[in-house]
């Protein structure tokens, strides 16, 4: 496994380094996750499927907004559906769990624009490790200048009903930017750790910043950078709701009025089992 | 599922955002309204998932919240982080930071899959002489809408809202203020705004030499008008303006016409005076509620504005006497020259209003 040599890299940020410190910074960038209302469902139910913005795990209700929505979708082996709700809704939307097995709920938005001082953009850059537009902008000498964004969301989340299968697992939906887990995270045992690919324009994404938290301790971090081959591997602790994150910006296209494009791509999971 | 009326509101809400300038958010359920009350007190109210904010307060002491908290304790959660989450929210007025009562409420969700909603009032005295009032709410993350007054911001939590001014009524004027105000306007109705009445009164003038003339006829009007004045006010009388309107033009006409006929005082004419000071009276009692009356205060507003069309009729007769009473009305031309030409040319005026008035 010779992308391990590279991307071995975790971070861990231990120490009670709460939450009130990240609510007391300004808050630049926020995470947006898909939080179902079980991630253990039985066969047959109804299964409220929940939008949160925040940091640090804590969310904020995102209600559904169908300007806001590009996919909203549950694939299964038997193939795709979107997922029904009610606008302005919150849980946004709701899947029927078919018969046992993993399903994969993904949620694409439409792009979003936002107006950012200098100041916080180039502290969110350092935050969520995209050095590399800073020093793009650095060698422009434009850190001094507010920053205009499109930014858009690529959320994904796995929901297991019934017993774990490894040969069900996660699957490409094919957003722009995406985190594929290349193992059933239902199926990982204490100890192993759980690789997870990310790509842009379904072409692996190397020297990304991939960022995994808890529920149950989200400040303590763990971090890798993709390899060459857009991948990371990444040691969880069983037990409680896992989110990981990736964040990855480019130049906006010549004509939009923003410099900047970003993709959010998030993954969520319980591993309540383990 | 079915509708609530939070969604109603969140989609409205999303379409007032979509119908101003682009700014494409990410728009959470959290909303707060401000209200500036008349008796000089603030109230904002918060709306927004409890949930959410009770997670965020135990993050932020470092603690979590156990997962299906239900409404009660919710609530007692939130009682209890009260100065925590005054930490995070920031009331000012023309900058000044003030620190407001607040309460929790809790509803329970109304089925299993919707959110637990907290409200949140913040409520204060104004501080005297403010003008305008600013927000910081920190405790989203998503952007939410502060409506006041009719008007919607959007802000990102933590971001400060431009500031919103204080549309407070006026304290309630005192009964000296009202006095006043009403004396103004009954005089104003008179001079410069009521031709109409002011030439009726000049004919009222006109008529006689003596002082006995104006002061009888003058008084005959005043009892009259005074009495529908109030009657119409009350709403013990009420007659259309169709025909008051006209009936007013057409009684300056005939005081007019009168004055080119008759040289003295007649009793029948202090009679007609008196009925066309009824029909003024209700004129004037339309004019009155035009301008609206204060309830509280009503009858210090009907007398003053009583008096004060009195004193508008004073001055004119005043003014009437100072140009061609004083002197003119000792000579032996005053008749032919003065009283003749100037009620013809009242009467043709009344004439033509009297038609118009009567065509609308």
């Amino acid at each position: 496994m010779p992308y391990l040599l590279k991307s071995l890299m975790f971070r861990r940020f231990g120490a009670p380094a709460v939450a009130a410190i990240a609510l007391s910074a300004p808050l630049l960038a926020h995470d947006m996750w898909i939080e179902p209302m079980t991630f253990a469902p039985q066969p047959g139910e109804i299964v409220g499927v929940k939008l949160r913005v925040g940091q640090d795990l804590l969310g904020d209700p995102l209600p559904r907004d169908p300007a806001l929505i590009n996919q909203f979708v549950v694939e299964d082996s038997e193939g795709r559906k979107p997922l029904v709700g009610r606008d302005g809704g919150d849980p946004a939307g709701f899947l029927r769990v078919p018969a046992p097995g993993l399903l994969v709920i993904g949620y694409r938005s439409n792009p979003s624009k936002v107006e950012l001082a200098a100041e916080k953009f180039n502290q969110y850059l350092k935050e969520e490790g995209l050095d590399a537009v800073a020093s793009v902008r650095s060698s422009r000498h434009e850190t001094e200048a507010k920053a205009h964004e499109i930014f858009s969301r690529c959320a994904k989340s796995l929901v297991l009903s019934g017993p774990a299968n490894a040969a069900q697992g996660d699957r490409r939906l094919g957003f722009t930017l995406e985190l594929v887990a290349e193992r059933n995270p239902y199926t990982l045992r204490p100890g192993q750790d759980l690789p997870v690919r990310l790509t842009y324009e379904n072409h692996p994404l190397a020297g990304a910043l991939v960022v995994a938290m808890n529920r149950l301790n989200p400040a303590e971090k763990v971090t890798a950078r993709t390899d060459h081959d857009g991948r990371v591997r990444l040691r969880l602790k069983p037990g409680g709701m896992w989110l990981i994150k990736a964040v990855h910006m480019i130049q906006a296209p010549a004509g939009s009025d923003a410099e900047w494009t970003s993709f959010w791509a998030s993954l969520t999971f319980a591993s309540e089992g383990n | 599922m079915r509708h609530t009326w939070r969604q109603l509101l969140w989609f409205s809400l999303v379409l007032l955002l979509l119908s101003g300038t682009v700014r494409a958010h990410e728009i959470g359920t959290t909303r707060v309204s401000v209200a500036f009350q008349d008796a000089g007190m603030y109230q904002v109210e918060i709306v927004t998932d409890a949930t959410a904010l009770a997670e965020k307060l135990e993050a932020s002491s470092g603690s979590s919240l156990p997962p299906g908290t239900g409404a009660d304790r919710l609530l007692e959660l939130l009682k209890g982080f009260d100065e925590k989450f005054r930490h995070r929210v920031e009331l000012a007025f023309d900058g000044s930071e003030v620190r407001p009562e607040i309460s929790y409420s809790v509803e329970p969700a109304i089925d299993a899959v919707s959110a637990i909603a907290a409200t949140i009032h913040l409520t204060g005295r104004i501080p005297r002489d403010a003008r305008q009032f600013t927000w910081i709410y920190a405790w989203t993350f998503a952007t939410y809408a502060i409506t006041a007054g009719g008007a919607t911001q959007w802000l990102d939590g933590g971001e400060r809202s431009i500031p919103i001014p204080i549309r407070t009524l006026a304290p309630p004027p005192t009964r000296l203020a009202t006095a006043a105000r009403y004396l103004q306007l009954g005089f104003t109705h008179i001079v410069p705004y009521g031709l109409d009445h002011m030439l009726f009164v000049l004919g009222i003038y006109l008529l006689g030499r003596r002082a006995r003339s104006v002061l009888l006829q003058v008084s005959a009007f005043t009892i009259a008008h005074s009495i529908t004045l109030g009657l119409s006010m009350y709403g013990i009388v009420s007659v259309s303006p169709r025909i008051v309107e006209p009936m007013i033009a057409l009684s300056i006409g005939y005081v007019a016409i009168e004055n080119i006929f008759l040289s003295e005082l007649k009793s029948w004419r202090i009679a007609l005076v008196f009925a066309f000071g009824l029909l003024h009276g209700m004129g004037f009692a339309g004019a009155l509620k035009e301008l609206g009356l204060p309830r509280s205060e009503f009858v210090t507003a009907l007398l003053t504005f009583n008096v004060g069309v009195e004193a508008g009729q004073l001055a004119v007769i005043g003014t009437a006497f100072l140009f061609v009473g004083w002197y003119c009305a000792r000579q032996d031309w005053y008749r032919d020259r003065i009283v003749v030409p100037a009620s013809a040319l009242i009467a043709v005026t009344a004439v033509y209003w009297t038609i118009q008035r009567l065509s609308f």
